[in-house]
């Protein structure tokens, strides 16, 4: 039987037209967020349920009370795989809300026109944060800030006093620059014979960072951590790794596995933050009578900083109720009674001068807060926010082939550059 | 005769009823199964990625697949991963089966414990086995107390990769020890007596009687090992971290599908494209195992 040409038509426009509805905004793309909040939103967070159960009920109740015609449901997904999570509902439409972020999670969601543009949906509220947080959710080649800035974290370097005893080294003068932290490694490694490392990881963007490396152009549009700088660091973590003051097994360390070589005395020097000394007191009595805690080492005077984020999800269809619950969630009263239940810090502006950040009590938790708060005022997220997964794994390859000695560091970083910057461009 | 028409009168009545009662299973298979697959064939040809939809690319996956170094460090990995598994794979638990075959007092303990790996979780066991082949592990710190020194097993590339297989073959050896001892079971006892009168002693048995008797179950532990070695992902992310060992050179392709089309950001066309050759050559090697055995039974 012929087909006619209005039945191949008619065949045609059934295709194409669903498929054209693929990934196409609508009216509730818009930044509007006017209007009566009202309306059942949900709000995903990250791993919070199991410490904070009681506090997130008691926030979504509060709100629910301050707006009566709202109803929060509240979904917790565990820390492993939350990208993959949140990239499943993204690619399904299932996507909540309100959404617990970071940065780099930020920018693919906006660039696919799914986190909602603040600057021109909740532009009021920017004053009320600090500068360097609310700019942590712009993306480069983008205008806009797409999350509100949550809480912020950044952390001491902990050291094992006893482990720079034994290798001769003043215990209370640890090191404070690079430089005094390479002499201090490679000399650790010798007397240990090299049995204690004194770092873990290889170095991450980061650590090119805070060494003052330079890394991206200032377009946002190209990674340029290959310069002399970059080559110069990398150039001295591989003579650590050769006298083995970097760990044999930091090619493949993860943080976690960072933390328990420094827990058993197998590396001397780790980062983290004031939560970490619960944790040290518990599970390493002996290392924490013997914890030495220094400022982060930094070339450029600021320290690195890691921002969470809270972002409205584009295509809501209650926007102003899912504005109305990211602001609430984040604002300066909810941030502080948040930081008093867990060591972070919020990211309203004043808030870090509030007494709890600033008097002393004698212990080393309030210590470590202090000095923790006091560095963030001026603390830069190194992390570009347009830096994948996928370039996180290139760079760390290309470190390691470098501290093999497959390539030289130059040749790595030139290489990781390139492959970064690929990555970029297949990112759109 | 009665029974018959009656048969036939009620499939007349209920023409779907078969269907009805193979639909659920239908749908399964339809739903998490062929729509994968077939969505993973055609996102193959495109540049789509996780948050954007792609468009018609051609061969070009492919023929960046030919140019990617980590491709090639994945197939070569994943290669070897087959060769050093699969023979082990085949014999291992055959003897094994062999030494828990006899009924004696106590027997079960030795079947159970043997068999105790293949209900451990994988993340578990390989969690157990970084902690014992870290460079402070139990295993390095029995090597260093008798004087060998301490191995390199999680950071060198090639022991990362010997290391992961061991963890495999000894995770799987209890699986197909009782594929082994169903077949074992058959195997009459007649032959085994009548070569022992001919004077043929144990080694002789083995080869002439038990190995022909099992061929066909050597086959296939033989085709499914080496299809599941092929995709081996879990032991070697545990055991070399998510960046797949030192410069990811223990990376092996399923590890670069994960690798490529997941996150935010992830190249799912790309990725789909890897999956499409992990497949083909499943495929080939599962055929290539069992045409190898129909031409020994010839």
């Amino acid at each position: 039987m012929p087909i006619s040409r209005r039945t191949l038509a008619a065949a045609a426009v059934c295709v194409v037209l669903p498929l054209s509805g693929c990934g196409s905004g609508d009216d509730s793309g818009s930044s509007d967020a006017s209007g009566k909040i009202e309306g059942d939103i949900t709000f995903q967070t990250w791993n919070l349920r199991a410490n904070f159960k009681d506090y997130f009920e008691g926030l979504i109740a509060d709100f629910e009370k301050k707006y009566p015609s709202t109803d929060v449901k509240w979904i917790d997904q565990p820390a492993e795989g939350y990208a993959d999570k949140i990239s499943a509902d993204a690619a399904g439409g299932t996507l909540p809300d309100v959404v617990n972020v970071s940065p780099d999670l930020v920018a693919p969601l906006a660039k696919a026109g799914l986190a909602l543009d603040l600057d021109k949906a909740a532009g009021q509220y920017r004053k009320e944060y600090l500068d360097g947080a609310w700019a942590s959710h712009r993306i480069p080649g983008m205008s806009g800030t797409y999350a509100f800035p949550w809480y912020l974290n950044t952390g001491p370097l902990f050291y094992n006093k006893s482990l720079f005893e034994e290798a001769g080294i003043d215990p209370d003068q640890p090191p404070k620059t690079y430089d005094e932290l390479f002499t201090d490694a490679l000399e650790l490694a010798k007397k240990s014979d090299g049995k204690v490392a004194t770092l873990a990881n290889v170095p991450t963007v980061e650590d090119f960072g805070r060494y003052g490396v330079p890394l991206m152009n200032s377009e946002g549009t190209a990674f340029a951590f290959n310069d002399a700088k970059g080559v110069e660091l990398l150039t001295k973590y591989k003579e650590l790794y050769d006298a083995k003051a970097l760990d044999p097994q930091a090619l493949t360390a993860t943080p976690e596995s960072s933390g328990k070589k420094f827990l058993t005395g197998a590396v001397a020097m780790n980062p983290g933050s004031a939560l970490d000394l619960g944790n040290f007191k518990k599970q390493a009595p002996n290392l924490y009578r013997n914890i030495g805690i220094t400022d982060q080492i930094t070339s450029t005077g600021h320290v690195n900083m890691y921002v969470m984020g809270v972002m409205v999800n584009a295509q809501t269809k209650k926007k102003a109720a899912s504005v109305a619950f990211a602001h609430y969630v984040t604002d300066a009263e909810h941030q502080m009674s948040f930081a008093k239940k867990v060591a972070i810090f919020p990211s309203t502006a004043g808030s870090l001068d509030d007494p709890y950040f600033t008097k002393e009590d004698g212990t080393d938790e309030t210590r470590v807060r202090i000095a923790a708060a006091k560095s963030l005022k001026s603390a830069v997220n190194y992390t570009p926010v347009l830096f994948s997964e996928q370039m996180k794994t290139a760079l760390r390859n290309e470190v390691a082939k470098a501290l093999q000695g497959k390539e030289s560091p130059k040749e790595a970083l030139d290489n990781a550059v390139k492959a970064c910057d690929t990555l970029l461009q297949q990112q759109g | 005769m009665a029974a018959v028409s009656r048969a036939r009168r009620v499939r007349r009545q209920l023409p779907l009823s078969p269907w009805l009662f193979a639909a659920p299973g239908l749908l399964i298979i339809g739903v998490f199964i062929l729509y994968p697959f077939v969505s993973t064939l055609v996102n193959a040809f495109t540049d789509k990625r996780t948050l954007i939809p792609g468009e018609f690319v051609g061969l070009a996956n492919f023929r960046e697949l030919l140019h990617d170094d980590m491709f090639w460090i994945g197939l070569r990995n994943s290669t070897l991963y087959v060769l050093g598994v699969v023979p082990a794979l085949v014999i291992l638990p055959l003897l094994l089966a062999l030494l828990v075959q006899k009924n004696i007092p106590g027997i079960t303990f030795f079947r159970s414990a043997f068999y105790t790996p293949v209900v451990a979780s994988i993340v578990v066991v390989g969690l157990i086995w970084v902690w014992l082949l870290d460079e402070r592990g139990l295993i390095n710190s029995l090597l260093e107390a008798v004087g060998v020194g301490r191995v390199g097993f999680l950071s060198d590339q090639w022991l990362l990769l010997l290391s992961a297989m061991a963890v495999t073959v000894w995770k799987g050896l209890g699986y197909y020890m009782i594929i082994y001892l169903a077949a074992l079971a058959n195997v009459p006892r007649e032959l085994h007596e009548a070569a022992a009168v001919d004077g043929a002693g144990a080694i002789r048995r083995f080869v002439t009687v038990t190995v022909p008797a099992v061929r066909s179950t050597m086959a296939l532990v033989g085709a499914l090992s080496s299809v599941a070695a092929f995709k081996v992902f879990s032991e070697v992310y545990l055991m070399a971290g998510p960046s797949g060992g030192p410069a990811g050179e223990d990376t092996t392709l399923v590890m670069l599908v994960q690798r490529t089309g997941t996150g935010l950001t992830g190249r799912v066309g790309y990725a789909s494209a890897i999956s499409v050759v992990v497949f083909v050559v499943t495929v080939a090697l599962m055929l290539l195992v069992l045409r190898a055995d129909r031409r020994g039974e010839a």
